[in-house]
């Protein structure tokens, strides 16, 4: 049975342990924090990407997107052909007021338009200057990072998996080629050996 | 004149005392607290380790709109945070410091006159408690009336055993007749005295008066700016009275090696101490609960400090 | 401490000490009165607070510090905190409270001139030809001096007092135990709540 009390200053110890061990705090505004790559800091658009879909302004829970655009048409590539009409994206704003960085609107966008980026400092003291138009959206995409490099076991990313598919599959098929040319022409390659070991 | 000048400084000495050493308690608090739980506290006022944090504080407070609510007992509600206040600075005034009347004003029953003054100032939680016309503040009052009546008879119990053992009711008296083994020999009537006193400042975890979770912060709920402030400042001044009161009673106040030049230094490090200790308890344990409170006063403190009593009886008798 | 007359000061010779004495007198006479006469049941309380602080002024220009302190400690400290107590308990309202005159006024009027002049009476018959020399008291003899007449001259009357004070004690726990014993705990709501049975 452990001694009457001894609970007691072992709460005492840990407390004084404690202080004299080195704190935690972060000295925000002295030192800047290391944030964790994917930090959810403001939302950044690329707007060459953007079809003006309005998926994301459909899916986000707090209708904090608003976006404006207009439809222009441009004339059939052949004569005779339908008229090509395409959406020209007039106005993109995220009211940050509202926003509460769940990040729906980024995984739903098909054309990665939308990117987090870690920046964090753009507190206001008007509530209206935090409904970010295009252009500041898209200036915000100067600050997102390069995506961090994947963990040493992951799967391989879709695209590239693809990529590299096709890649083999072209290699291979570049081999076989090449294969059947020797074969029908024993000749000349022996000959090419032939110099070689001349 | 002479003398008149000579008291005058005297007090006036006590005063700047009063106002400084508990806001040097508050900001020990801050640092202490902050590092014993991982953190820095404030960094920014003043430049060097936030060292006027608490000046800041004062200023901030002195800002503030003094409000007065609609239904509150005007008078009494005003009055209160003067009455939890002055007892303080009555009691630092009779506070020996060093030996050779080193003391703002030596009162020869000054171990009751202490006791009694500080009894007052909880006249002042009474008064905001009940003023306040707020059921928080009036069970914060309630509270602090339950609990100065069950830890006002073990702190006199305690202080009674000194009393008993330096044959004076005067503070300096007291010291003066202090042996080291005196510690010893008073340690039960020590921490009874201390975690008494701890109790009656309503400090942690003797903290239910004003147990912020359950009734906002008791009976000053309804205090704004330096009302407010000032209820603070008691209750800092509080801490700095009842280390120096333990520190003259249990510690041998100004005695230590060279204690004819250096006594007052002594005092003053023995309190610090204390001080410390009081922030320590705070951060290391939680609130006690109300009949848990009740409790520990009524059937471990008040025993203790009879058999101390008679503890000190007996090695009188022996002695003697 | 207290002289035998042998030499008179002037019955009316006002000193300093005398005239605050009085001044003092007054002040605790009308809070007294204040005490009786207002009707708000907190305030009455304070106002108490007021009276008992005036007459431990008054035992310091006695010289009789020590039981200044204690007139302090125990009035002040504990009596009227247990007042206070009460009267929060009870839930004294803020202003007038209806219920507070016992309409016995005149009543009580009475019985308290009869017992100030009584108590006027006594003590200055008792005490015609003492005098007290309040320039020369020197403070450490008045504890001293309290102490030696409390348990030479009054110790029977003193040990008297403490055995009321215990009887009274253990009259209020034996009547907060029986109460504890008419009432039992509800027994899981199917016997009558009445204690019938007993
Ligand atoms: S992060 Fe969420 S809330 Fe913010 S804009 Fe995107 S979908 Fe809306
Ligand atoms: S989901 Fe992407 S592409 Fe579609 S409108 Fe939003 S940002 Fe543009």
């Amino acid at each position: 049975m452990p001694l009457p009390g001894s609970g007691l200053a072992k709460g005492l110890a840990v407390t004084l342990r404690t202080m004299t061990r080195k704190s935690v705090t972060a000295r925000y505004p002295d030192t800047q924090p290391e944030l964790p790559p994917r930090s959810r800091g403001v939302i950044a658009l690329f707007e060459e990407n953007c079809t003006v879909c309005m998926l994301c302004a459909r899916e986000c829970p707090d209708w904090c997107i608003y976006i404006d655009s207009h439809k222009e048409t441009s004339p059939p590539a052949a004569p005779g052909g339908r008229e090509r009409s395409r959406n020209v994206l007039d106005r993109f704003a995220i009211d940050f007021a509202l926003c509460m960085y769940c990040g729906i609107c980024i995984e739903v966008c098909p054309f990665d338009a939308l990117f987090w980026s870690p920046e964090f400092e753009y507190a206001e003291t008007d509530i209206l200057d935090l409904t970010h138009e295009r252009d500041k959206l898209r200036d915000w995409m100067w600050t997102v990072p390069a995506p961090p490099p994947l963990d040493p076991a992951a799967e391989e990313p879709k695209e590239i998996a693809a990529a590299r598919k096709a890649a083999e599959k072209q290699a291979a098929q570049a081999q076989a080629q090449a294969e059947a040319e020797k074969q029908a022409r024993p000749g000349d390659a022996e000959g090419g050996t032939g110099e070689g070991e001349a | 004149m002479n003398d008149t000048l000579h008291v005058v400084l005297r007090l006036v000495a006590v005063l700047v005392a009063f106002l400084v050493l508990p806001l040097l308690v508050g900001q020990t608090e801050h640092k202490v607290m902050a590092h014993m739980q991982g953190r820095l506290g404030p960094m920014y006022a003043g430049g060097f380790h936030g060292w006027a944090q608490l000046v800041a504080d004062g200023v901030k407070f002195a800002q503030k709109e003094d409000v007065v609510p609609a239904d509150a007992d005007r008078r009494i509600f005003q009055l209160a945070p003067a009455v939890a206040l002055l007892p303080y600075l009555l009691v630092l005034i009779v506070i020996p410091v060093g030996p050779h009347g080193f003391v703002g004003e030596a009162v020869d029953a000054g171990l009751f006159f202490v006791l009694a003054v500080m009894g007052v100032g909880v006249l002042g939680s009474l008064m905001a408690g009940w003023a306040s016309a707020n059921k928080f503040s009036l069970l914060g009052g309630l509270r602090t009336a339950a609990q100065l009546m069950a830890y006002e008879l073990p702190m006199l119990l305690a202080a009674a055993s000194v009393a008993m053992a330096a044959g004076t009711l005067s503070l300096p008296g007291i010291v003066e007749s202090y042996h080291w083994w005196w510690t010893l020999w008073q340690l039960m009537g020590g921490l009874v005295f201390f975690t008494a006193g701890l109790a009656e400042l309503q400090r942690p975890p003797f903290d239910m008066p004003v147990a912020d979770s359950e009734i906002i912060f008791g009976a000053y709920t309804e205090y704004t700016g330096l009302r407010f402030a000032l209820f603070l400042l008691a209750e800092y001044a509080g801490i700095v009275v009842l280390c120096g009161l333990t520190t003259v009673l249990f510690l041998g106040g100004w005695h230590g090696p060279w204690a004819g030049s250096v006594g007052w230094l002594w005092t003053l490090l023995k309190t610090a101490v204390l001080a410390f200790i009081v922030i320590w308890l705070r951060v290391s344990y939680p609130r006690l609960r109300e009949d848990q409170l009740m409790k520990f006063a009524w059937t471990v403190l008040i025993p203790i400090s009879l058999v101390q009593i008679a503890l000190t009886g007996v090695v009188k008798v022996v002695t003697s | 401490m207290i002289h035998s007359a042998t030499h008179h000061p002037g019955f009316l010779s006002p000193t300093g000490v005398e005239i605050t004495f009085l001044l003092v007198g007054l002040a605790t006479l009308g809070a007294a009165v204040v005490t009786v006469t207002t009707r708000q049941l907190v305030h009455a309380a304070l106002w108490l607070v007021v009276a008992l602080g005036g007459i431990a002024v008054e035992y310091l220009l006695l010289t009789a510090e020590f039981i200044a302190w204690v007139q302090v400690l125990i009035y002040v400290g504990s009596v009227v905190v247990l007042l206070l107590f009460g009267l929060m308990l009870t839930k004294a309202p803020i202003g007038h409270s209806p219920d507070a005159d016992s309409e016995n006024r005149w009543v009580a009027l009475a019985v308290a001139l009869a017992a100030a002049g009584t108590l006027v009476w006594v003590v200055a018959d008792a005490f015609r030809s003492t005098w007290i020399d309040v320039h020369h008291g020197t403070g450490q003899s008045a504890t001293k001096v309290t102490g030696s007449s409390l348990f030479r001259f009054w110790v029977l009357p003193f040990e008297a007092l403490s055995v009321l004070l215990l009887a009274a004690l253990v009259g209020a726990i034996v009547l907060s135990r029986r109460r504890a014993d008419v009432l039992p705990p509800a027994p899981d709501g199917s016997t009558a709540p009445h204690g019938k049975d007993r």
